[in-house]
């Protein structure tokens, strides 16, 4: 069960001829997931920043 | 009850944009798609009702525009609740003076238009049928999204209802189909005039709920 | 009864604060089993017979569309709890999910269609399961263009919660109403779901990846909750503490 079903990296970057289907869609979908989480991370820090500013004594 | 049906009906006859619009709109969107494409009559008879759906699903969105839109803005609507207290009758008596007065002519011209491109004439009252019940799923719905949207813009009532309008349009296609292959037209007009009374029984509900949620 | 146990627990502030506490646990079992099922099923689990190497967008594809129809039914759920006992929390989880529900049916619906090019030769059908998908994208969105378009917020909340409880009932009448047009007219065409049974070395790094994922995108809902919660509640005393 836990053989590796290819022999080298040209193996599996390659996949028969499939490799660029599979390739692109995992690193995009990887991509759009690791934005969201920058985007949030960011809006968070954003409204911190903004509520800080807004009860800060003048 | 019959107040409200009497109102509404002399509310939409006086706004001629909002009745005689769809109507021309629907003639031309028909008239307009033999013209785009070149094609001869042996195919268009094939495909000329999934035209007739879509400019039917057209029209009645842009026939339920500003449904509820001059009642706001006029304070006719929040007068009302004040007497009152609830939209489920003058919401049901509008969609339904709304598809008399457009959705059933519309309805007409579409079979008109069908039986000019090669449906039998026999079958014209069928699709009369059909084209006016589901008008009358379309209105609520779109009555729905118009409900939401109330003052902003059509756009944004179609954009959030328009998916839900998507089974009727399967519904109507399949009830098309069996008027052209003479197959199982009675139990899928049945089937449509049930959900229709179900729909326009419950719509009206939802629709006050909006509203409500708009006045408050 | 209910609803004074529902309020109690119900507070954006205990919500924050109970989430900042497990989200390191839950990103890191979400992102170990997520790299552990795809690094499986990417490179250990065995070739398919029938579709060679391209069977393994399926760790991606299903999980991502599993989680395209819960987090509509969990928008649904929360809609219900905002609509019935008018809880704010509900309304801010709800819009806080839709833009992950919307990224997450995308991913499904774009690694469906390129899983496709391969193995049906073409990268879109209509099928009910792919137009019901579509679908479901449009009312993410729909439901986001909706709550932004007034500037009342209470008022969006509410008409957002009517507009997802309406889509839920529609969520199966259009995967029906698909299925019953299509099957009646063409043949069965390809069913998504392939081979009725799997085998253990492709299931285990599935499961694998369906858990990870449902904690990752979990997550990810914490932090853009809590950010849209700090925004909404900013003239609130206990989020100047917080901050």
């Amino acid at each position: 069960m836990f053989d590796l079903a290819f022999n080298n990296l040209n193996e599996i970057l390659a996949m028969d001829g499939h490799g660029v289907y599979v390739w692109s869609v995992y690193s995009i979908a990887i991509s759009i997931i690791v934005a969201s989480f920058l985007i949030a991370k960011n809006k968070i820090k954003g409204v911190k920043r903004k509520i800080k500013i807004k009860n800060a004594p003048s | 009850m019959f107040r409200f049906l009497k109102i509404e009906s002399f509310k939409l006859f006086y706004k001629l944009k909002s009745w005689l619009g769809p109507m021309l709109i629907m003639i031309l969107v028909l008239t307009a798609f033999p013209l785009s494409i070149d094609i001869s009559q042996f195919d268009l008879e094939k495909f000329y009702f999934s035209i007739i759906v879509v400019s039917l699903l057209m029209t009645s969105f842009l026939a339920t525009e500003g449904m509820f839109e001059e009642d706001f803005e006029d304070g006719s609507l929040e007068q009302e609740f004040l007497v009152e207290q609830d939209f489920y009758k003058i919401v049901l008596s509008k969609i339904f003076v709304y598809v008399c007065f457009i959705g059933v002519p519309i309805a007409f011209i579409g079979a008109i238009f069908s039986f000019a491109n090669g449906v039998a004439i026999g079958s014209f009252m069928n699709v009369f049928f059909l084209l006016s019940l589901s008008n009358l799923l379309l209105f609520n719905l779109f009555a729905f999204g118009n409900a939401l949207s109330i003052n902003k813009g059509a756009m944004l009532g179609v954009i959030t209802t328009l998916p839900l309008a998507l089974p009727v349009i399967i519904l109507l296609g399949t009830a098309i189909r069996s008027i052209q292959y003479e197959d199982g037209f009675l139990e899928i007009s049945s089937l449509m005039i049930g959900v229709g009374f179900l729909i326009s029984a419950i719509m009206p509900l939802i629709i006050s709920t909006a509203l409500k949620t708009h006045i408050d | 009864m209910i609803s004074a146990f529902i309020h109690k627990f119900s507070s954006p502030k205990s919500f924050v604060k109970i989430t900042k506490t497990l989200y390191p646990f839950l990103i890191f079992i979400g992102l170990s089993m997520l790299i552990v099922g795809w690094v499986w099923g990417l490179l250990f689990a065995p070739q398919d017979a029938v579709q060679g190497n391209s069977y393994r967008i399926i760790f991606l594809h299903v999980p991502a569309v599993i989680y395209a129809e819960l987090i509509y039914f969990f928008m649904a759920l929360c809609a219900l709890m905002h609509l019935v006992w008018r809880v704010k929390l509900a309304a801010y989880l709800i819009k806080s999910a839709a833009p992950i529900g919307a990224m997450i049916t995308f991913i499904g619906l774009f690694s469906g269609s390129v899983w496709g090019i391969p193995t049906w030769g073409t990268w879109w059908q209509w099928d009910a399961r792919i137009t019901s998908t579509l679908i479901l994208f449009i009312m993410y969105l729909g439901i986001l263009t909706l709550h932004g378009s007034f500037s009342n917020l209470e008022k969006s909340d509410r008409l957002m919660s009517i507009l997802v409880v309406i889509g839920v009932v529609n969520i199966p009448i259009i995967k029906k109403s698909v299925d019953w047009w299509s099957t009646l007219h063409q043949p069965a065409s390809i069913s998504v779901s392939g081979g009725s049974s799997i085998d253990p070395s492709m299931l285990y790094p599935l499961l694998i990846s369906i858990i990870g994922l449902g904690f990752t995108l979990i997550s990810l809902g914490i932090l853009s909750s809590r950010s849209y919660i700090l925004g909404r509640e900013k003239n609130k005393k206990w989020v100047s503490e917080y901050v």
